[in-house]
């Protein structure tokens, strides 16, 4: 932690308006193309299909015609648990993942993972990939690499990094302009880039002029699995009970906050 | 001094300890452990400079301003434009297109069939050999029997095959139709034009929507998610009719289960109840003055369609339906959609004509949160081709689809009439056919008849850049250049006003293939004579410019060129009375109101099978990308096994537990299946996604799943003769 | 009798026979010593010659600063070492008449070929470096990491690693790994130290990974 930093320390973090979310997907294809993620003949085996951001499907449990659906993007939720002990950080051997106090961002260090997978065990988001293959591009489909995030080998795990290499695109560009501050627009996911329906909004929690900022203090808003202690940085919004209440395991008696 | 045993021991002892004091080991373990951690093997993108490139995204009629980010010379990343004008956007088929763009399954060099198998030729040899087959024809009179198939009826490329196929002397330009086609007889029966709507959604506070899946592919995807964003910032209704819980929907603040066919039902009862109750008076306007057959059609929906009739064939509750005609017209600004799914297949005349009046009585044309009426536009203004004798007898032989004749008065092309046309004759009426731009082998409905249909024709020329089911069944293929590497016209709407689009090349061609433009103007200038004469630019990329002219300008800095123009401002603007007509001759002699019964046998098949779009699966001529099957739930496709969804209770009627393997029959075909059991689909109603069971493309895509047109026929539309089948009655039995 | 003799014989024997001990002791040390100081780092590496030799020298003296070559993009990024592109606005034809200058004009620029550069500061793929950060925010030198290389006449020999495939320059010229000045050396350690000493703390892993 940087107690001598200058500048404030940042929290970045995302509210998704499920309200909005259609479940189209692009977030999760503008992801793996920005992230290097590898593709299969057959990833229909959604145990192994490597998806930092992945859209689930969420259903109400009843019958029709009051059946409903809802869509959930869930990327890694870069908990910050208790001062920066989130569950997977805790449990890793070869600090091949750390807790950045500066950004609240969860990194992941593919070159230090070795593979024991605890991280894995302890994610209760299901955040984490393992590579069990080497990655194939077809060829000249190698073309399409991004040189700003390393493809990964086989044998390690890897997980959404919040782009972070577009925050460090954004400080270069900053520093270049003789900045040493980025605005609000400068940094962003690629998923919250390519949302068709501006469902995902991406900033600095603890910054007032972010969007972020008063999205997340909406009644109707809340956190995935709120009651565990992870401190996820990503909040979900939805004006249906229902899909609040999937959020976390309600007994029948408990009510959501809101 | 003698040598021992003990000796040796001693000189590995101090080896090793001397090694402790050496570098040695201390560097391996740090070398080797680098090692492990870059295999070789694992690729190291190369850095460069990165750049952003701004086009116009063609791969659906949608087109969207995206910008597409690049290292050095190679496409990394599409991206959204970042403006709130200029039709940006993207939706994951656009973020795709660079995987599109190096996709293993582009053919990389013209082909040419032989026996059976491809071999490589050039350009010059393909345009010379197609054009020494076209001058056979000419020299039988034949010409008439060369067809072409295009995929898109805007923009300067069909405009170049159309033009070809006239001047060569041809009538049978086909393009394949989609919804847009019905949209446009709508208004030409209502309103004298065939105007093209656009729904103002983002300023309605009340939209209904009769199957449209407007947050399943609808329309322009990017927009329609947009305008859906702000109904909810806003807080206004969305209201979703049909038989399944499509993300559309889902995202509903109220959907309304309806047996799948009677949509046109329900909006002619709304109707019914609008006159009854004459709630459209409330919207002040001069109702009398503004329309025609108003009281004839009062009297025919008063007749046939009271709620309780209504109720009882759509299976939506009278409660409901009253509930909704007055929320419909209680709102300051309503509005009805109409036209099925994503639009892919054109649809019932007479459903859509239905659920339009409601626009009518609400009074919302050309209002805002109404329906905008677009003139098409007509920047293309080429002189006419010139014909000699032969052209001039072939282009006034009948058009083999029937369209524009007789009981197909209304339509232009009928693509979906021409494999019945070809299975009734004993040779083929088709000498040669082109296909471009599109890939009918795949699209078409009944899939086995329309190969059976195309087998008959002697030579197949495709202009496709990837290797699909309708390319492999070519004998000469010219691969047209990807969208990211040409120029190209595209016809959008910016806002509520009509635009064309420039598509810019971002990269050079990565193969050896040519623009399909220029492969009209090369064939026409090797035939020589009128028709090289009716092509006078030097490729294509002049003739664009040409018929551009300062527009490019505009499109290049802009990449729109908005058509201030091309708006339908009043009533008054209309050819014919000037008013909106309920009932006149044409539609009359359509015999309104039909609408489409679902094919079989219910005793056989007592199940009836709905197809559903999806956003993750593109189901026209542009396929789906590795990232996008990867998108898809292992609830579709798991393995290569579709699954279809069916109501837990209609389940187990059939003895069918989530996931078990069916076989599924339709009178069109049969194929293994799985069930997935879903609460959001009728009961007695099984559904599944079009755009699966390719047989073309890589091995990212074929063989996984099924084709749903291959269980699913074609129904003509009576009113209009297109493709109206919703659907087609079905039976699964456990396997 | 025979017995003592017996005795010191194998005395004599142990005395001997411990002296050889040692001395092969001494003698696996020192070729121990020999193969980890000496010999190894000639086997560990491969020596490599640039395409064409350079003046850095020559260079600056004919335009200027470091960053007239090794520029800042718009974007804030780093150019690296530089592409034909830019050696082109000056070397359409030769300037001089040295051999590799008529090597570099005829068969790169003229072929319009880019010049495989061997990259003496490259380092692996998981490794973020901003120059902007360091350069632009921090004002550090170039020297402090490149050391004296952009005052050299010519390029030195390219040192390449057998094992990693990297330059020898990210670990040192000195096996042992002892460094005299800070551009000595480019490990991660390096980095750690450095930002130790500055800033107080070595950052979050991906301050420096990506």
């Amino acid at each position: 932690m940087s107690k001598g930093s200058k500048h404030k320390d940042k929290k970045f973090g995302m509210v998704i308006d499920l309200d909005k979310c259609t479940g189209c997907g692009a977030c999760m294809v503008a992801c793996m193309s920005e992230n290097n993620v590898p593709f299969k003949e057959n990833e229909s085996n959604k145990l192994d299909s490597i998806t930092w951001m992945r859209v689930y499907k969420l259903e109400n449990g009843k019958s029709f015609p009051d059946a409903d659906i809802c869509f959930l993007p869930r990327p890694c939720m870069h908990c910050e648990g208790d001062h920066g002990h989130a569950p997977c950080v805790s449990v890793c051997p070869a600090i091949a993942t750390d807790y950045d106090h500066k950004t609240g961002i969860v990194s992941q260090i593919y070159t230090r993972c070795f593979g024991c997978r605890y991280c894995m065990a302890a994610c209760p988001y299901h955040a984490r990939y393992f590579n069990w293959w080497d990655p194939v591009w077809p060829e000249g489909m190698e073309k399409l690499l991004n040189p700003n995030v390393s493809p990964r080998m086989r044998g390690v795990v890897e997980k959404c990094s919040f782009c972070h290499h577009r925050y460090q695109l954004a400080l270069d560009k900053a520093y270049a302009d003789g900045r040493d501050k980025i605005e609000e627009d400068e940094y962003q996911t690629a998923c919250t880039q390519a949302c068709p329906a501006n469902a995902i909004i991406f900033g600095d929690l603890d910054n007032k002029k972010h969007a972020v900022y008063s999205l997340k203090k909406n009644p109707n808003t809340f956190r995935l699995l709120e009651r565990l202690g992870t401190n996820p940085k990503v909040y979900y919004h939805s004006s249906r009970e229902w899909v609040r209440r999937a959020g976390d395991n309600y007994l029948k008696h408990e009510t959501t906050k809101a | 001094m003698k040598i021992d045993r003990r000796s040796f021991l001693s000189l590995g002892a101090g080896a090793t300890a001397g090694l402790a004091f050496s570098p040695l080991p201390w560097k391996l373990m740090d070398d080797s452990s680098i090692w492990t951690q870059n295999w070789p093997w694992v690729p190291v993108p190369t850095d460069g400079e990165a750049s952003y490139v701004d086009t116009v995204c063609s791969l659906c009629p949608g087109g969207c301003g995206i910008t597409i980010r690049k290292i050095d010379d190679r496409v990394v990343k599409a991206e959204k434009k970042d403006s709130d004008n200029a039709n940006s956007g993207i939706c994951i088929l656009g973020l795709s297109s660079p995987q599109l763009l190096y996709s293993p399954s582009r053919i990389k060099t013209p082909l040419k069939k032989i026996e059976g198998k491809w071999v490589k030729i050039s350009v010059k040899e393909a345009v010379a050999e197609i054009a020494e087959k076209l001058k056979d024809l000419r020299k039988d009179k034949l010409s008439h029997t060369l067809a072409c198939i295009s995929g898109s009826s805007s923009g300067t490329v069909p405009a170049l095959f159309e033009r070809f196929l006239k001047a060569y002397g041809s009538p049978n330009f086909i393009t394949v139709p989609s919804v847009k086609d019905v949209y446009k007889l709508v208004f030409s029966l209502s309103l004298g034009s065939p105007y093209v709507p656009v729904f103002d959604i983002a300023n309605s506070d009340f939209v209904v929507s009769f199957g449209t899946g407007l947050l399943d592919g609808w329309g322009n995807p990017a927009q329609a998610f947009k305008a859906h964003s702000i109904l909810k910032d806003n807080k206004k209704k969305l209201i979703q009719i049909e038989a399944r819980l499509s993300n559309t929907a889902a995202k509903a603040d109220k959907w309304i289960p309806i047996k799948p066919g009677t949509e046109g039902v329900l909006a002619l009862g709304m109707a019914n109840i609008i006159i009854e109750k004459r709630l459209y008076l409330n919207k002040n306007i001069l109702f009398d003055s503004v329309t025609e057959g108003f009281e004839e059609f009062k009297a025919l929906v008063a007749k046939d369609y009271s709620v309780k009739a209504v109720a009882e064939i759509t299976g939506v509750k009278q409660e409901d339906i009253t509930a909704l005609v007055e929320d419909f017209m209680k709102a300051q600004s309503p509005v009805a959609l109409f036209g099925r799914g994503e639009g892919t297949i054109p649809g019932s005349l007479h459903e859509m004509m239905a659920v339009n009046f409601l626009n009518a009585l609400a009074g919302n044309f050309n209002k805002a949160g109404g329906v905008h009426l677009l003139s098409d536009n007509s920047y293309i203004n080429w002189t006419e081709p010139i014909l000699d004798d032969t052209a001039y007898y072939g282009i006034n032989k009948k058009r083999l689809d029937g369209a524009g004749d007789g009981k197909y008065f209304l339509a232009k092309h009928l693509l979906n009439r021409l494999p019945e046309v070809l299975n009734s004759s004993e040779t083929s009426p088709i000498n040669m056919l082109f296909v471009t731009d599109s890939n009918p082998f795949y699209t078409m409905a009944d899939t086995k008849l329309v190969r059976e249909a195309f087998e008959k024709i002697p030579f197949i020329v495709s202009f496709s850049s990837y290797m699909d089911e309708t390319a492999s069944m070519a004998d000469i293929i010219l691969p047209n250049h990807f969208f990211l590497e040409r120029y190209q016209d595209v016809v959008a709407t910016c806002g509520l006003k009509p635009a064309v689009g420039l598509s810019k090349p971002v990269v050079n061609p990565i193969f050896d293939t040519i623009h399909s433009g220029d492969a009209v103007i090369f064939i026409a200038k090797a035939l020589g004579g009128t028709i090289a004469e009716s092509f006078a630019w030097d490729d294509y990329k002049a003739c664009l410019d040409e018929t551009l002219e300062a527009k490019k300008d505009i499109m290049d800095k802009e990449l729109f060129w908005v058509d201030e123009s091309g708006v339908f401002n009043a009533f008054a603007d209309a050819e014919s009375s000037g008013k909106f007509e309920f009932i006149n001759d044409k539609i009359r002699q359509t015999k309104p109101y039909t609408f489409v019964e679902a094919e079989g046998e219910k005793k056989q098949y007592p199940l009836t099978l709905i197809r559903f779009d999806s956003m993750r699966i593109a189901s026209g001529y542009t396929a789906n990308s590795p990232f996008m099957t990867k998108t898809v739930a292992d609830t579709v496709i798991k393995e290569n096994d579709i699954f279809v969804e069916i109501n837990p209770k209609t389940a187990a009627e059939y003895n069918l537990t989530d996931g078990s393997k069916a076989l599924l029959t339709t009178p069109k075909g049969k194929a293994q299946v799985r069930v997935h059991l879903y609460e959001g689909i009728m009961q007695g109603i099984i559904s599944m996604p079009s755009g699966l069971g390719h047989s073309g493309y890589d091995n990212y895509l074929a063989g996984k799943g099924i084709n749903i047109n291959e269980l699913i026929g074609q129904i003509e539309d009576p009113a209009s003769g297109f493709d109206a089948a919703w659907g087609i009655r079905a039976v699964l039995v456990r396997v | 009798m025979s017995e003592t003799q017996k005795v010191s014989a194998s005395d004599n024997k142990k005395k001997d026979a411990g002296g050889t001990t040692i001395l092969f002791f001494l003698i696996g040390v020192a070729i121990s010593l020999a193969l980890g100081w000496i010999i190894f780092p000639k086997l560990l590496y491969s020596k490599k010659s640039q395409p064409i030799d350079f003046s850095h020298v020559v260079h600056s003296e004919a335009v200027g600063d470091c960053d007239s070559c090794h520029f800042f993009r718009e974007d804030g990024t780093f150019s690296g070492a530089p592409t034909l592109a830019e050696c082109i606005d000056c070397h359409e034809e030769a300037q001089g008449d040295t051999e590799d200058e008529r090597i570099f004009v005829e068969e790169y620029v003229a072929q319009n070929k880019e010049v495989p550069w061997l990259i003496y500061s490259e380092q692996p793929d998981s490794v973020f470096f901003s120059h902007a950060a360091h350069v632009k925010k921090a004002k550090m030198s170039c020297e402090s990491c490149h050391g004296e290389i952009g005052t050299s006449d010519a390029l030195p020999i390219y040192e390449e690693n057998r094992i990693t495939g990297y330059s020898r320059n990210i670990w040192g010229k000195n096996i042992a790994g002892i460094k005299k000045h800070t551009w000595d050396r480019m490990k991660m350690n390096d980095c750690g130290e450095c930002h130790e000493e500055e800033i107080g703390d070595k950052g979050s892993c991906f301050q420096c990974h990506k």
